[in-house]
């Protein structure tokens, strides 16, 4: 094996004495000290440990992924179906990296809308989806769906007729936010009037469920602020069970990790401590 | 099909070397610190990596504020000259070589002098076995440290934290990673535009658990980050999951867990797949860190209508509030001797961490900062790494117990957060 000797560079803080020739150094510095057998021992640091864990779509790990040439992701991206989010500029060259090794590891989780996700449904789950939305089904001579496609589309039809009472709905009040005081879940007069018109809306449209998002500001560590935030969605719950909505409403919490405005200051923390409400 | 991977792997060894956190500020003590000089290590390999290896064991040195490491136009060799070293207040010298003997194994020699006494502290030949030259770096280090502090050092380990970057196409990347305990070499095991908090390594570092918020919602994952695996979900709960800490014997995981909207601590066991309730308080109780014995863990709870932090000692069922001054104490975790607690303290409008001897109730608050979050002992328990602010920017901040001297790690752009020390890799 050829070896070469490397000395390397340093930083020198301080003027010494006994100037070595530096390539005198290798034999004498054996002759230094020639350890005996006792004095030497053995280690084994691994180093072997190459972190390979896979992306949570299988396949490619994402070091992998963040090592690849645009073009290679730009393969690997039409291939699973996510074309269309390539940005190339006027050279052909990809403009938007990130966003597509971001698109790649999530792709797992990319579904074509509504109706790719109603696609993947058994006949029964669409049944007792149809059944809950007072959609009529046929059923054939052995009890099972004989009309699945023409259902799925008048389930995305219904989807998209509550989507439009929604919108109007969020058009119609601002009170889609909720703002709470620092370390608080109390709600106020204001917030309750406003929670009474959401109870209003669920009555009136009984096949829309509510999802309450809990927020937090900055301050506090970030595991308290998510169990705050969850209280805070909780509270608001609490009002809207009074009309027994319950079973329509599923509550989570972000603490402080999804601020509306980010900043360390009196502004920005009121804006964040607050619980969103979205219908779907 | 090998082959490529090869090439891969090897790629992304090469562009690691350019990559890591850097180091941005080291606010030094005025308490002195052990002078020592290292020379130049020689290094005989048919290696292309150039690195030195005697500053990557300088730096490693001074950023425990333990020392004042310097180095040496010279390589010292036979002739110290002891009374140069005296002259110039220097109380020990460290010199070396490695020399590779095949691709996976190097002879490592160390020499450490004491400069007062004229003799050898330590001088040993070592056979490693490894490829790497920074992690023999790292090796060395702790040895060094060991032989002229008696204690162990904390240089061949890991950091894992959460990196999150923002970009106006796609928005906010957060991506989990680990890299050597200087922030070189980053890895990243976890990527995805949804928030990751709060990991936490298993006592025998295979497993890393965190909270991710992938399915909008947070959730407990356990991953295996050497394996080639899809991270595990924890079973599925009706509200939060969040805020893992590992038993030491690494058959079970401290939790919290949302139960009817109920904020408290469970303990899940692998095995049995079984849940066992920790605590029971119609109050938030979460953030549960194990003590090293694996028989008590503190946590934060608001049950007195103030955020403090308990500790409950699990044989005999008995919770203790464990701080009193102040009216926010939180996020406590264990010190490795199971003695102290490093906490967040608010002081005014300030959270800072602070340490808590848990016998004695003494608190002595570390920073001056304006929002800390997130403290972990060093494995030997001689720094706590926490995140912080600077200039509206999370960064990782380092500070030895020693003598309060800080160092502060940013990336180039985008946050870092959400700091964990991994244990002794044996």
């Amino acid at each position: 094996m050829s070896k070469k000797i490397l000395l390397l560079s340093s930083v020198i803080f301080l003027s010494s004495c006994g100037a070595n020739n530096i390539s005198e150094l290798g034999d004498k510095f054996l002759d230094l000290i020639n350890p005996s057998d006792a004095a030497t021992e053995q280690a084994d640091l691994g180093g072997d440990e190459i972190l390979i864990a896979m992306d949570e779509s299988g396949g490619f790990t994402i070091n992998e992924l963040e090592q690849l040439s645009n073009d290679e992701l730009i393969a690997i991206a039409k291939e699973k179906g996510l074309g269309d989010l390539i940005v190339l500029d006027a050279d052909g060259n990809l403009q938007n990296r990130d966003q597509i090794i971001n698109a790649i590891v999530e792709s797992g989780d990319l579904l074509d809308g509504k109706s790719a996700e109603l696609e993947l449904l058994s006949d029964d789950a669409l049944i007792e989806m149809a059944a809950s939305k007072g959609i009529d089904f046929e059923l054939d001579a052995d009890g099972n769906l004989a009309n699945r496609d023409e259902l799925i589309n008048a389930l995305m039809d219904d989807a998209a007729a509550m989507l439009a009472i929604i919108e109007n709905f969020k058009n119609s009040t601002d009170s889609f936010i909720l703002y709470f005081s620092y370390d608080d879940t109390e709600i106020d007069e204001v917030s309750t009037r406003a929670i009474i018109e959401h109870a209003n809306f669920m009555q009136d449209n009984p096949s829309v469920s509510l999802r309450l998002e809990g927020h937090a500001d900055e301050r506090g560590t970030r595991e308290y602020n998510l169990a705050l935030g969850e209280n805070r969605a909780l509270s608001v719950k609490e009002v809207l069970s009074l009309y027994n909505l319950d079973d329509r409403i599923m509550v989570v919490s972000y603490g402080e990790e999804s601020p509306v405005l980010v900043g360390s200051n009196e502004i920005a923390w009121k804006e964040n401590r607050r619980v969103e409400f979205s219908y779907y | 099909m090998k082959y490529l991977k090869f090439i891969l792997l090897f790629n992304i060894l090469l562009s690691f070397s350019a990559n890591a956190l850097l180091e941005v500020n080291i606010l030094k003590s005025k308490e002195a610190a052990f002078p020592i000089v290292i020379a130049p290590f020689e290094v005989i390999s048919d290696s292309e990596e150039n690195i030195d290896i005697a500053k990557i064991i300088r730096d490693n040195l001074n950023r425990s504020g333990q020392f004042s490491a310097l180095s040496t136009d010279a390589l010292v060799t036979n002739q110290i000259n002891f009374n140069f070293w005296k002259e110039h207040k220097k109380d020990a010298v460290v010199f070396g070589k490695v020399e590779q003997v095949s691709p996976r194994n190097y002879d490592v020699y160390v020499y450490i002098y004491d400069v007062f006494s004229e003799k050898s502290l330590y001088q040993k030949k070592i056979r490693v076995n490894n490829k790497g030259f920074r992690q023999i770096a790292h090796f060395l280090s702790d040895k060094i440290y060991y032989v002229l502090l008696g204690q162990k050092g904390s240089f061949n380990t890991r950091l894992s934290y959460v990196t999150v970057t923002e970009n106006n196409s796609s928005g906010r990347t957060y991506r989990l990673q680990i890299s050597d305990s200087d922030g070189f070499n980053p890895q990243t095991v976890v990527r995805q535009s949804n928030p990751i908090l709060s990991p936490a390594w298993s006592k025998d570092q295979k497993k890393l658990a965190y909270v991710s918020f992938k399915n909008n919602r947070s959730e407990v994952f356990v991953m295996t980050p050497f394996l080639k695996t899809i991270p595990i979900k924890l079973p599925k709960f009706d509200g939060i999951a969040s805020s893992p800490s590992w038993h030491p014997s690494g058959e079970s995981i401290a939790l919290t867990i949302s139960k009817q909207g109920n904020k408290d601590i469970y303990l899940y066991n692998f095995k049995s797949k079984s849940l066992k309730r920790l605590t029971k308080n119609i109050s938030i109780d979460t953030e549960a860190s194990f003590s090293p014995d694996g028989n008590s863990i503190a946590f934060t709870s608001n049950r007195t209508g103030q955020v403090q932090v308990y500790i409950k000692d699990l044989n005999s069922g008995k919770i203790s509030r464990a701080t009193f001054e102040g009216r926010y104490n939180a996020k406590p975790v264990f010190s490795p001797d199971g003695k102290d607690l490093a906490i967040i303290h608010r002081v005014g409008k300030d959270y800072r961490v602070a340490l808590l001897d848990i016998a004695s109730r003494d608190l002595t608050i570390m920073t001056r900062n304006k929002s800390d979050e997130s403290p972990y002992f060093s494995p030997n328990g001689g720094m706590i790494i926490f995140s912080t602010n600077r200039d509206n920017k999370g960064i990782l901040s380092i500070i030895s117990i020693h003598n309060n001297q800080i160092v502060e790690l940013m990336q180039k752009t985008g946050e870092v957060r959400e700091p964990t020390w991994s244990n002794y890799s044996n």
